[in-house]
């Protein structure tokens, strides 16, 4: 996933009412009137939301002329979990080795305090 | 510093944060994150191997680490130090690097050290966001997004 894309699908979700939005649309397709009830908005304030999760990839609207439901996809959202994850594994993983080294650093030191005993 | 206590769920799921407790005192850890030497003996997965690793430990200094992976391909990593706080606390930026040197999206580190006997508990956490500005303002709770969309996923497949 390019760096540009991610900044566009962070930068998409840093707003709670898009994240309300696509948090709504887990539970199904909607159209903009549907997803504006919850929100104290006008529909072109909503609309202007659906506009930039529509560009970030993280919703399809349906070409039906009237009501044009809003709909959940998976791409986005799925590469940037993967992406956060990627760096979990990378600091867990460097942490274990991390713990070796001190475990080797140590027993260095107490070996070396344990020789000047004799 | 806040300390980790006062750090309620909400901040604490969007970003990354791992906490690990290390049977070594505070100051060996604070070494093996500042001192070239020592942090390409293990910084990066099981099995990399760090060719290159060049930090300027202070404020606004940089640094830039290649790591090979077994297969032989390289990785490079780079970030700018903002904090430096001996032996406590480490703020720097991070990006992987693209392949042609520029770094990718950027995030922002904090690690902590605190003494814990003789032991030694890091916490790391790493956000995400736009600039380093940003970071106050952005981000709240897109991760726990991501959790519930990730639910969505397992229970549609």
């Amino acid at each position: 996933m390019s760096p540009d894309r991610l900044s566009t699908t962070f930068s998409a979700l840093a707003d709670p009412t898009r994240r309300a939005i696509l948090a709504r649309l887990i539970s199904g397709e909607a159209s903009v009137t549907e997803l504006a009830e919850p929100f104290e908005m006008s529909l072109p304030a909503v609309s202007k939301h659906l506009k930039v999760l529509e560009h970030a990839g993280l919703i399809t609207r349906g070409r039906e002329a009237q009501w044009r439901p809003c709909r959940l996809k998976a791409g986005p959202l799925k590469d940037a979990a993967d992406w956060l994850e990627h760096y979990r594994r990378f600091w867990e993983q460097s942490f274990d080795r991390l713990e070796d080294y001190l475990g080797e650093l140590q027993g260095k030191e107490k070996k070396d305090g344990h020789d000047d005993e004799h | 510093m806040d300390t980790t206590t006062s750090i309620d769920a909400e901040e604490r799921e969007r970003e990354v944060v791992i906490t690990r407790i290390f049977d070594a005192p505070r100051h060996l850890l604070f070494q093996a994150w500042t001192e070239p030497d020592r942090a390409a003996r293990w910084w990066g997965p099981r099995g990399f191997v760090t060719t290159y690793c060049d930090m300027d430990v202070r404020p606004g200094g940089t640094f830039r680490v290649c790591m090979r992976s077994p297969e032989g391909a390289d990785h490079w990593k780079q970030g700018v130090y903002r904090e430096i706080v001996e032996p406590e606390r480490l703020v720097f930026t991070f990006a992987w690097e693209d392949g042609e040197g520029k770094p990718s999206h950027q995030t922002l580190v904090t690690v902590t050290f605190a003494e814990r006997g003789d032991k030694t508990e890091l916490t790391l956490r790493q956000a995400v966001f736009e600039t380093v500005e940003a970071r106050n303002s952005h981000h709240r709770g897109w991760t726990s997004t991501l959790q519930r969309f990730a639910e969505y996923l397992a229970e549609n497949r």
